[in-house]
């Protein structure tokens, strides 16, 4: 009954357990959900069986037997192969090289590859994956992408098939063709691991899950054995209130009040941003945001979204138009004069523009603010403050940290999402620009960061949602732009929110009327 | 009008036998980076090239023996860069600049170690021509193309079959992949570190021959600094060759014909200061690059090292 098993397995990086003893078992026919937060060992524990980390201690079976993996290549002979989060492909080649890489090929010192594209469109064919396989592959978009990763492993003859957070850059048609194919593989022999943190995912498309947290086993369950409710609470842990939660039971009453009026706090008008070297990032963008208004904007990773909040933050002057915050010009102040006035900011990138891994948590805390009251006179810190709002912020934002004196780079990439988020709703600024604000945070955080935007909403604060997480803008929005190419496509109020509808924004097509 | 085809002629002949060590350099850059490997000790290599392959040859009397030692000199070179940077992950650009300086310095000293300091300076029989056969007959183009020193045509075959292997051949495919994308190459069982060894390797042979070439072609004697910044040049060739083996050979052309050009303006002296005109070919870099600029691309892991566990935060 049981295709792999893996037991007791342990990883440590640089002395800090990842992976505790974690066991792991996956049936024949199955797409197996594995959930957790980030930091719950999910990735690492794949990445074991993919051969790209190496395993301290445990053991593997594959058909009961045991086997040892130690590099990509020893999995992929084992009938193993994984499709990452972030596509491991080569920008620069055509869909086709980027399929045989490192597969063997009939005829090597020619480059015709008649034989094995044969092969390819009968695997096309029966799992409905039509791309064309001459396209350079830094052109095509994510969903295509993707595919290219699925067809690359099914070229190589998979058993058991990984897949690490699939659904990242999809639109919700993408995420219903991706799921077909997956049954469809399921119907044909496969096992697959389904990593992902979407609970409607799993619901929808998952056999069986397995959840992580901290790196250890919390719970394996069956779809048709236990309610959904089991299912929720396995994911979610024992202490979430589910009837409080915002993710579960909506948002009820406030929700349907009439778009709140009063002066923008964040006005665009025809802003549009143009590299030296002539590339349109965006185009005519025209909208505003109220107070007391959550704005998202839906898209495409890679779409404009972080030039948008690039431009709202004032790091890169329009090209065009004009950007107004609080009813003033952008460019009248710098950005460190917006940050500390304003504007909160919670950009995408954890690793290069949100957070200083050599800095302890109380400085990047207040970093932005760090020239402003209460932390500052004007020319010296007062760091006896800094450290008790840092407590606080630690203590209300469930920062798992030994103090505010702990360096940055040692916390796990959730909870420097937390630090992020913490700094920027303390900030309680007039505007918020949130990019991805809930990226690789575990259900209980991402509701809590849903609580502290309907807060600020009830505050009257304004909002700017720059989101990949669909479902995440359907619940919290006011209204929903979609950008495409660096262009607003629509912007739906509220009561015209319709998953599908964006998706197809979201892929390009534009509505009539 | 004979007189002119004539000069034509040998003009056209000095620029291919001048084209070589931009060639071999050029096309040993390339490939190291092919995979990721960014070798910017090209100077050095060829110094020690020069030092080596010249010592060799005067102490064996045999040329060939001369061009493998120099092809191990530089081997060895590759094989540092490769360790220090795919095995201990240090800096690319440091590594290659401590190479640089160290095959600066010892270049000069090996030859006073073991020739010591003489009066007249030890002399090799420089490289022969070698016409081929039939070909070498073809008015004009024989002359120029087929009556050359052997080593112009190897590095014209080498840069033609690098080519090949590059873009006809599975194995250059996955050679392509390492320095584009290490982490795809190794999710699909390619060996990023294997290609990487390889090419450093292979690429210093190519570069410590392009630098024997100097003593064996043009002086017959190693003389201190000879590269005299060819090394440099081949950087940059590689770059505004857009890490193409042909687009190299065109543009090793391109600095000889103005290395050739340089030095005839020189002789036949037209009251130009001779150091303005040894700086032509740099000039003609920052032009030919600003040219160029944007236009084409190195491999996008390019001075980058791969460590498959490196766990983002």
């Amino acid at each position: 009954m049981v295709i792999l098993r893996m037991e007791g397995i342990r990883k440590a990086f640089g002395g800090v357990p990842a992976l505790d003893g974690v066991h792991f078992e996956l049936h024949p026919n199955e797409i197996h959900g594995l959930l957790g937060g980030n930091g719950a060992g999910k990735t690492t524990l794949m990445n074991i069986l993919f051969g790209l980390y190496r395993m301290d201690s445990g053991d593997v079976f594959l058909h009961s037997k045991k086997i040892s993996i130690s590099a990509p290549r020893d999995a992929i002979a084992q009938r193993i192969n994984m499709v990452h989060q972030h596509f491991l492909q080569v920008d620069s080649f055509t869909v086709l090289e980027n399929i045989l890489m490192g597969a063997p090929l009939k005829e090597s010192l020619t480059m015709r590859f008649g034989e094995e594209e044969k092969k390819i469109a009968a695997i096309q064919k029966r799992f409905g994956l039509e791309i064309d396989l001459g396209a350079t592959l830094g052109d095509l978009p994510m969903g295509t992408r993707q595919k290219v990763e699925i067809l690359k492993a099914l070229y190589r003859g998979v058993e058991i098939l990984i897949l690490d957070e699939p659904t990242t850059n999809l639109t919700p048609q993408e995420v219903d063709a991706l799921f077909l194919s997956l049954r469809e593989m399921v119907k044909e022999g496969l096992s697959i691991v389904f990593i992902t943190h979407k609970l409607r995912e799993v619901l929808s498309v998952c056999d069986r899950i397995t959840v992580l947290r901290n790196g250890r086993n919390v719970t394996t369950l069956r779809k048709g054995e236990a309610p959904e409710e089991e299912f929720v609470r396995g994911m979610v842990g024992e202490e979430m209130n589910l009837e409080k939660s915002i993710l579960f039971s909506g948002i009820r009453e406030s929700r349907a009040a009439p778009l709140p009026g009063g002066e923008a706090l964040l006005k665009l008008e025809g802003a549009g941003l143009r590299t030296a070297d002539g590339l349109q990032r965006l185009k005519e963008l025209s909208f505003e945001v109220r107070p007391g208004e959550i704005f998202g904007v839906a898209g495409v990773a890679g779409n404009g979204q972080t030039e948008l909040a690039e431009l709202v933050l004032g790091l890169q002057p329009p090209t065009a138009g004009r950007v107004l915050v609080s009813g003033r010009d952008v460019r009248e102040r710098t950005t460190a004069q917006l940050l500390g006035e304003d504007v909160a900011y919670i950009p995408e990138d954890r690793l290069h523009d949100g957070f200083l891994p050599k800095a302890n948590i109380a400085q990047n805390l207040i970093l932005g603010a760090q020239r402003s009251r209460p932390y500052s006179n004007g020319w010296l810190i007062d760091w006896k403050t800094v450290f008790a709002s840092a407590q606080e912020m630690i203590a209300q934002y469930h920062i798992k940290t030994a103090g505010p004196g702990e360096v940055g780079g040692n916390l796990s990439g959730g909870n420097i999402q937390r630090v992020m988020i913490a700094r920027a709703f303390s900030r309680e600024a007039p505007l918020l620009v949130a990019h991805n604000p809930t990226r690789g945070l575990d259900i209980p955080s991402m509701d809590f960061v849903y609580s502290k935007f309907l807060e600020r909403k009830a505050a009257g604060r304004a909002s700017l949602l720059i989101s990949e997480d669909l479902d995440e803008l359907l619940l919290l929005c006011d209204r929903i732009g979609v950008i495409y190419k660096g262009e607003i496509l629509g912007i739906l109020p509220r009561e015209k929110f319709e998953k599908y509808a964006i998706g197809q924004l979201m892929s390009g097509v534009r509505r009539e009327a | 009008m004979d007189a002119i085809l004539v000069s034509i002629v040998a003009y056209a002949k000095l620029i291919l036998l001048s084209m070589v060590p931009f060639v071999l350099a050029g096309q040993g850059t390339m490939l190291g980076g092919r995979t990721g490997v960014f070798n910017v000790a090209q100077e050095g290599i060829m110094l020690v090239g020069a030092s080596v392959g010249f010592l060799v040859s005067y102490l064996s009397g045999s040329i060939v023996l001369g061009m493998a030692a120099a092809m191990a000199a530089g081997a060895l070179f590759g094989l540092a860069l490769a360790y220090f940077t795919t095995h201990l992950k240090m800096d690319q650009f440091v590594i290659g600049l401590a190479l640089f300086f160290i095959g600066v310095g010892l270049s000069t000293l090996l030859p006073k170690l073991i020739i010591g300091v003489t009066l007249t300076p030890p002399l090799v029989p420089t490289l022969k021509d070698l016409p081929v056969p039939l070909l070498s007959k073809i008015p004009l183009l024989g002359e120029i193309f087929f009556n050359q020193n052997v080593l112009v045509y190897v590095s014209i075959l080498v840069s033609v079959a690098l080519w090949w292997y590059l873009y006809r051949t599975k194995l250059g495919l996955e050679l392509r992949s390492v320095g584009e994308n290490p982490q795809a190459a190794d999710s699909l069982g390619i060996n990023v570190t294997r290609a990487r060894y390889w090419s450093a390797i292979i690429g210093g042979m190519m570069i410590g021959l392009a630098g024997a070439y100097l003593p064996m072609v043009y002086t017959g004697t190693f003389t201190e600094g000879m590269v005299k910044g060819r090394g440099w040049l081949a950087i940059a060739l590689t770059f505004f060759g857009g890490w193409k083996p042909l687009t190299i050979l065109y543009g090793a052309a391109f600095f000889a014909t103005i290395e050739v050009l340089a030095y005839r303006v020189q002789v036949v002296g037209t009251g130009i200061p001779y150091q303005f005109l040894l700086m032509l070919p740099y000039l003609a870099t920052i032009v030919v690059m600003i040219l160029t600029f944007g236009k084409t691309r190195a491999p996008a892991f390019l001075g980058q090292n791969y460590d498959r566990e490196r766990r983002a935060l």
